[in-house]
């Protein structure tokens, strides 16, 4: 069934931002999946675990910190909550395994995605929680006749800021220059007499700050549940793959395609929204086997 | 550059093979309670429902031991989580009964994974009883012998709804879900049964998400553009409180009539909070302040008092579980299992919502429906239902026709 | 060739656990003769999958589809017709074959991650309309109840079918390996460009051992459903796909028989920690690492590294 009806332009638009707004989370976390791919070589899968505990994090530091400025300390803090989690596993575990096969890699982070997955459960238990957003954040305001959810406005913002810092930090910082050259070309960096550990565990410790950022912003907008990893895991793996390994504009977008094509699709064919985002990667893949933008590799 | 197995990394085979024959559970003791295995998805979003039906059958259960247990034997059941997943599903059934070696099986709130364990149950020749699985399929065209359900099915919410639906103005309605078949049979249900009550319903149009779709605002914001006066949302558990909380955040729910099955029931409502949309109009089959009766009141309390919770709907299926097992067991005479289904299915006991038969033909426990609108109260932090009407349990429960032509009789 | 494939030394060996394996059914309790067929499926799929990633150095991530494939195949055949069962058996792994050349053929175009991520998105497009398509796959509720011919109907029988199936699978397996496609494989595996530099067909070469992979993975998709008479969309989800992936690497990829070491890992501490308590991803994550810090070639490498140095140093030669 499904009747098609005629949309005017501010539903279009309304569609578009709301489209937009996903997007930006999917770009913050897949930034952070693809500046990792790019200079540790490695899909990080316990990326979408750290997603969740990062939105974890925020429904209990919202709780803590009650009142209205709780989720604004809880969005501080939260992604902070996640480094420290990275930063543990990261120092102890990952860093001995620099020196070897990716294979290995790759199984270090599913491992790692295991336990972080029971470990959530083990932690907040296995209900849902919810987390509202803050006050001024609340209610939808009127746009060209047809509202539009105020926090979603305030997550497009909040992905154009992270885009303008990322830009900032691979280009004018130091460490982000550095990162870039290592992903480029580690031994040339090694030879320059830096210590590529570093960079590793510097870049590791970013992508998942960006990953915890993601889960702390997503958090009044879905439930918090377990299971949040997978679902997200899959699509910042596809996003990621058609904008080009370890190129954050290439995650931009992907993402910009995924969550775009999704709103669309709900308008066009409900039935089969669910469809198109992979219906999409499969023929960017198709004629772009490389991904869209560069890949770093 | 040859790989050779080599003969000794086959001690490794009979090693583990050893060392699952020494996993192996000690064994029974001297007077055997009765056992019973519940297996069930206790990670992730359905929780919320599953741990109040395990945790109500244990307080019941206690205080059957509590009195002596049963054909003088207590009453024990151990659990198992099967994550959701179909696969794991069957096979802890599986170790339930071959390994456990229960007498009674219990579970599980995953259709697909009910239906394949029914299957299993039928072969097997054991009880099994569905505590939260709501496929009209389970009773209806693949019922038989051995299964029982004490919970709703989608035929039994689509009949209430749709009387409680008929009764408002509503004349066009968008359908929404989650993508998956207990979705689309609460649509087809609900649907189908107002379009007979009331022929001038006209559905407008439709869509559907995917199952675990985090993000819904998309959805809500097509579907206020299309003007509907009314919405049907059909969810399960994973989108439940997720839905009714972006109904609120993008002002949906204050515009457009919204109906849900169980959006006045606590599982939904307690997560969101004050959070929850008002004036949502829900079914559901158990408010533990509703109906305000001594012995709903008695059960609230027993379980707020072991918990530290109220009680959602889980609880009053976990409750008439262990109900309906000790009583079937007692007018047995015997842990028999033939005996045992031949007296459950004529069963029935006094619940919190009144009295509760199962139905001989189908095994299907006749449950009322209870359709309130969501509503704000300064008594509680949680949202409740209010102008409650009850819809009687023989008024929704599926036609024995409809069924006997499903089984192709 | 004979002669150099089958090695004495280890043959008797090989015989000997088959016997073993065979005439336990009497004498094990039936929850264990259970498990150990969910074992010996799950090591056919396993090792259906490693020939590609270990042998050929393909990244197949979605290895699940043809397994859920031909086990819905079959599914689909005794349910909705009334052919005799053996048509089933035979017509699943022919469709997961033939969805595996389907597939095969737009992923050989690419390379590693690439050849990974396309297939993803394929097969979850196929995952997608299993799952929707309500009237005739069962949609998410799945088919159960499905029918045996009477010999299959006991669980001892299904077990000794079973395994009938598993060595005969394996047998070809390694006969497949040990030929001379076989070597080139995995001559491919290693440097694909030199391969294509001396004349060889790199595309044909992955696309026949799609083909067999396929075939084997769809062939364990019967038996799953021999052994458990259900089907459903959980069999095509990319979660198995990397189920199966980490059991190759658990029980050490580039062995022969590693796979069925890390199936039979998977699935006893699933079924057997999961008796004990919920947790057991989390115990399974921890092995994982243990693994990969200790064992990093997998518990089948270590074992070779201690009885057999030379394939040891061949082992790492490679890396």
């Amino acid at each position: 069934m499904g009747l098609s009806l005629p949309y005017g332009p501010a539903e279009l638009v309304s569609q578009l931002l709301v489209g937009l707004s996903r997007s930006m989370i999917l770009f913050i976390v897949c930034a952070g999946l693809s500046f990792v791919l790019g200079v540790l070589r490695v899909p990080n899968i316990a990326h979408g675990s750290l997603y969740m505990i990062g939105a974890f994090a925020t429904y209990s530091l919202s709780i803590l910190f009650a009142g209205s400025s709780g989720f604004w300390i809880a969005l501080i803090f939260a992604p902070l909550v996640v480094v420290l989690v990275s930063l543990i596993a990261e120092r102890a575990l990952f860093c001995h395994l620099y020196q070897r096969e990716h294979l290995m890699l790759l199984l270090f982070t599913f491992a790692l995605s295991l336990i972080f997955g029971d470990l959530v459960k083990l932690v907040w238990g296995a209900e849902y929680r919810s987390v509202s957003a803050p006050g001024m954040l609340k209610g939808s305001i009127s746009m060209l006749g047809s509202s539009f959810p105020r926090y979603n406005l305030f997550l497009i913002f909040i992905g154009l800021v992270v885009a303008i810092a990322l830009w900032l930090f691979v280009n004018k910082t130091k460490i982000g220059k550095i990162s870039r050259a290592a992903a480029v070309d580690r031994d040339m960096v090694g030879m320059l007499g830096i210590n590529v550990s570093w960079v590793f565990a510097a870049a590791f410790v970013i992508g998942c700050y960006l990953a915890g950022l993601g889960g702390a912003l997503v958090a009044p907008t879905v439930s918090i549940t377990l299971g949040m990893d997978h679902t997200l895991i899959i699509e910042a793996f596809l996003i990621v793959t058609i904008g080009g390994l370890g190129n954050m504009w290439g995650a931009l977008v992907g993402s910009l395609i995924f969550g775009v094509t999704q709103s669309f699709g709900v308008l066009i064919l409900p039935q089969f929204a669910i469809v198109f985002p992979y219906a999409a990667v499969v023929i960017v893949l198709l004629l772009r086997p490389k991904g869209l933008l560069k890949s770093v590799w | 550059m040859k790989q050779i197995i080599t003969r000794r990394s086959f001690v490794l085979i009979p090693l583990v093979l050893a060392v699952l024959l020494i996993l192996h559970p000690a064994a029974a003791m001297a007077e055997p309670p009765i056992k019973v295995g519940i297996i069930d998805t206790y990670t992730g979003p359905p929780t919320t429902y599953t741990y109040d039906v395990r945790d109500a059958f244990k307080v019941a259960i206690d205080e059957i031991n509590a009195k002596g247990g049963v054909l003088g034997r207590k009453i024990a059941f151990t659990t198992r989580d099967d994550k959701f997943k179909v696969d794991i599903c069957l096979s802890m059934a599986k170790e339930l009964v071959m390994n456990e070696k229960v007498d009674i099986l219990m579970g599980t709130i995953n259709s697909a994974a009910t239906l394949a364990i029914s299957e299993y149950c039928k072969t097997e020749k054991i009880p099994f009883l569905v505590t939260f699985s709501k496929s009209d399929k389970i009773t209806g065209e693949k019922g038989h012998r051995y299964v029982f359900s004490i919970t709703e099915n989608t035929v039994m919410i689509g009949k209430a709804a749709a009387v409680g639906l008929s009764k408002r103005p509503f004349l066009k309605y968008w359908i929404t879900g989650d993508d998956y078949e207990y979705g689309h049979a609460l649509a087809d249900g609900v649907w189908g049964n107002l379009k007979k009550i009331k022929p001038q319903v006209e559905l407008i149009g439709q869509s559907w998400w995917k199952l675990g779709e985090p993000d819904l605002t998309p959805y809500l914001t097509a579907i206020s553009a299309a003007k509907p006066d009314a919405v049907i949302f059909a969810t399960g558990a994973a989108s439940m409180v997720n839905a009714m909380k972006v109904a609120k955040a993008t002002g949906f729910a204050e515009k457009i009539p919204m109906f849900i099955h169980t959006a006045t029931e606590l599982s939904t409502l307690a997560p969101l909070g004050p959070e929850a949309p008002e004036k949502v109009m829900g079914t559901s089959n158990y408010h533990f302040y509703y109906p305000d009766t001594p012995k709903n009141k008695a059960f609230a309390k027993a379980f707020r008092d072991a918990y530290g919770r109220y009680p959602k709907v889980g609880a009053l299926y976990g409750y008439l579980a262990a109900q309906f097992i000790a009583k079937a067991l007692e007018k047995a005479g015997k842990m028999d299992r033939e005996k045992f289904i031949d007296a459950l299915e004529k069963m029935k006991i006094d619940s919190p919502v009144g009295e509760v038969a199962i139905r001989s033909y189908d095994h299907q426990a006749m449950l009322p429906m209870f359709m309130g609108v969501t509503k704000k109260v300064p008594k509680y932090s949680f949202l409740i239902a209010s102008d409650i009407v009850t819809i009687p349990a023989k008024d929704v429960m599926p036609s024995i026709e409809d069924i006997k032509k499903a089984r192709g009789k | 060739m004979f002669k150099r494939i089958v090695q004495p030394k280890w043959l008797g060996s090989v015989v000997a656990i088959f016997i073993v394996l065979l005439i336990l059914p009497p004498f094990l309790p039936r929850f264990f003769v259970y498990v150990l067929a969910l074992i010996y499926v799950t090591s056919l799929l396993a090792m259906s999958l490693n020939l590609l990633v270990g042998h050929g150095g393909m990244f197949q991530f979605h290895h699940a589809v043809f397994y859920g494939v031909g086990a819905y195949t079959v599914a689909l055949i005794l349910t909705k017709t009334s052919l005799p069962m053996w048509v089933g058996f035979v017509a699943g792994p022919m469709a997961a074959t033939i969805v595996g050349l389907f597939i095969g053929w737009f992923c050989v175009r690419l390379t590693r991650l690439y050849f990974g991520m396309l297939q993803i998105s394929l097969g979850s497009l196929i995952w997608a309309i299993v799952f929707r398509w309500y009237s005739f796959t069962g949609g998410d509720d799945g088919i159960h109840g499905i029918r045996m011919a009477p010999f299959l109907s006991s669980l001892n029988n299904s077990y000794y079918f079973i395994l009938v199936i598993l060595v005969i699978s394996l047998i070809i397996l390694y006969l497949v390996l040990k030929s001379p496609f076989g070597s080139t494989l995995q001559a491919i595996r290693d440097n694909p460009d030199r391969c294509a530099a001396v004349g060889i067909n790199v595309r044909r070469h992955q696309l026949l051992a799609i083909v067999i992979a396929t075939f084997f993975a769809g062939m364990a998709g019967v038996l799953f459903v021999v052994l458990e008479r259900s089907v459903f969309p959980d069999l095509l989800f990319w979660v198995l796909s990397l189920e199966i992936f980490i059991m190759c690497l658990l029980g050490g990829w580039f062995t022969f028989a590693g796979p069925i070491l890390g199936a039979a890992i998977t699935v006893a501490l699933r079924t057997f920690v999961g008796i004990y308590t919920e947790y057991w991803t989390l115990i399974l994550g921890i092995i994982l690492i243990l693994l990969i810090f200790f064992l990093p070639e997998g518990v089948m490498g270590y074992f070779l590294e201690i009885f057999k140095p030379q394939a040891k140093e061949a082992a790492e030669r490679r890396e």
